[in-house]
């Protein structure tokens, strides 16, 4: 029995329902694998809050499961790409979803850093406002991240403007934590003010990752690379 | 630069044979490859229709083939392409119900001209069929063949090399010249048939269809062949892989089928533009839905 078919375009018809059905797959799992980051993220936020040690362990573990989907996915790309030669919206797909997981991997690392600094700190000072702006740094970056998968899971096409305005806010949160940290460097000493600005980095960098990923996702669905006035192409992760 | 005498088409082209026994064509078919510069256009094809007695295989085609750049033509089953393909040379002309419609130039003259020698023509542009189809006779004499039959005076022996070379075959077959072309592999007959086509001093090489019999190493010495021939030639290729059209041409024109008002199955073209664009970033729903083969 032939189940071989043929393109005809009266007719219609689906010509590599096995591959679509492949890409469907690819898709869900980058979903899941933002959706990892994310709630790992808020995650690390609440262990900040409450100065909660005992959730560094889950964080840590969390993130290894990011990083075998990672691997995972990476490995599955790579061979779509090899067996099918996708062209057109498939090709942007395939490719932009290897800086997609590049990008969330990434992201899953920063959060890990963050926990990091935490466990080194033995928890973070008790001191109100600057504890409530940080709350709300993470707030905010765990919501532009959350942008990130959304627009993935609805290839949403206007991902890459929308996301980059979204991260002004985690930007100018940043910044306002930052003066704070100067406020009470002396009173925490230097080494507490540099890890804590360290984790203001490592949001603010995780915010950047989503803006990249919702312009990949711009990319796939209308072929042209949005270009926001401020870019973030910069690589490094650290201040 | 392009001269009048070269426009008149009656310059000889340096070294070559065809002065030796072309009568001057009436009217000049225009200037001979290399005259003009490569990505100039050869052919405009404007407002094009095919009809096969009542049926009206291909409608409305209007597009540009340049000089010496390997355009694809791509497409289901149906769609046209080869029709049109076969346009290009006035193969057409062969079956008895074909007629065609609107314009298609050559170096801007009419090749459908009541005083156009469609025998000049299709020297001039030469076809390679889907099956290789050597003659029966030795290696040497299909090459010999077409030149001999023109009237060609000069020395066979560098002719037959000089084609063989250019098709990439010489090195495989220079010891057994005159042995039998069937004792070639299909790759190698079908290289010998693009020599063959070569041998008559073409400008164009019509394709239709070359590697749909060879195996896959076979088809990429011929895709090599191409990018050694777009030097000398102007190349439109049918394809039915669309991988294949990607690699090698600079210009892919994506034919598709519809149905007419009277029901009919008829070929049109969808979208013709740069190969890079059109795999990556095609402007038409349908080229999209045909080149990632989900549609309907």
């Amino acid at each position: 029995m032939s189940t071989e078919q043929h393109y005809d375009p009266i007719t219609g018809g689906e010509a590599r329902s096995q591959f679509g059905a492949q890409l469907s797959d690819i898709k869900r799992r980058l979903v899941e694998m933002g959706s990892l980051v994310t709630e790992n993220l808020r995650r690390a936020g609440v262990a900040m809050a409450e100065g909660n040690l005992d959730l560094i362990p889950l964080i840590h573990e969390t993130d290894g499961l990011i990083d075998a989907r990672y691997l995972e996915l990476e490995r599955e790309i790579f061979e779509t790409l090899a067996r099918q030669q996708p062209v057109a919206k498939d090709l942007r797909f395939l490719v932009s979803a290897t800086r997609i997981i590049y990008e969330q991997e990434r992201s899953g690392d920063l959060v890990v850093n963050c926990a990091n600094m935490l466990q080194r700190e033995g928890g973070f000072p008790e001191i109100p406002t600057l504890q409530g702006i940080l709350n709300q740094a993470v707030d905010a970056a765990a919501r532009v991240f959350a942008m990130s998968v959304d627009a993935l899971a609805d290839m949403d096409k206007e991902a890459g403007t929308t996301i980059d305005r979204a991260d002004d806010e985690v930007d100018n949160l940043i910044s306002r934590y930052y003066t704070e940290i100067g406020r009470e460097a002396e009173a925490m000493g230097l080494e507490t003010a540099i890890a804590l600005t360290r984790v203001g980095r490592f949001l603010e960098r995780i915010a950047d990752h989503s803006v990249n990923i919702g312009e990949n996702v711009t990319y796939i669905v209308t072929a042209e690379m949005p270009m926001p006035e401020h870019h973030h192409v910069t690589p490094s992760d650290e201040p | 630069m392009v001269t009048e005498a070269d426009r008149m088409g009656n310059e000889p082209r340096e070294g070559s044979r065809e002065t030796k026994h072309s009568p001057p064509l009436r009217p000049s078919l225009g200037p001979a490859a290399g005259a003009t510069s490569a990505g100039s256009v050869m052919f405009e094809v404007d407002a094009l229709n095919v009809y096969y007695g009542d049926f009206h295989a291909v409608y409305d085609i209007t597009l540009d083939v340049r000089e010496r750049e390997i355009t694809a033509f791509i497409g289901p089953s149906g769609c046209g392409k080869s029709t049109m393909l076969r346009c290009f040379n006035r193969m057409n002309d062969l079956i008895e119900t074909a007629r065609v419609e609107g314009q298609l130039t050559y170096h801007g003259t009419d090749l459908y001209a009541p005083n156009v020698d469609p025998v000049e023509v299709r020297r001039r542009i030469g076809m390679v069929f889907q099956k290789p189809n050597p003659f029966p006779k030795s290696i040497y004499d299909n090459i010999a063949f077409g030149p001999k039959i023109t009237g060609f005076k000069g020395n066979m022996d560098e002719l037959v090399e000089d084609a063989l070379t250019r098709a990439a075959l010489w090195e495989e077959v220079k010891d057994k010249l005159q042995e039998s072309a069937f004792a070639l592999s299909g790759g190698q007959q079908q290289r010998l048939c693009i020599a063959r086509a070569i041998a008559t001093s073409p400008d164009v090489l019509l394709m239709d269809e070359p590697c749909s019999a060879l195996d896959p190493i076979a088809t990429l010495r011929i895709e090599e062949l191409m990018q050694e021939l777009k030097e000398d030639y102007t190349i439109i290729i049918v394809t039915h892989n669309m991988q294949q059209a990607a690699r090698v041409s600079e210009r892919t024109a994506f034919f598709n089928v519809r149905l007419n008002e009277r029901g009919q199955r008829t070929g049109h073209l969808v979208e013709y533009s740069e190969t890079g664009r059109l795999f990556t970033n095609p402007t038409e729903q349908a080229t999209e839905d045909y080149i990632t083969g989900r549609f309907g």
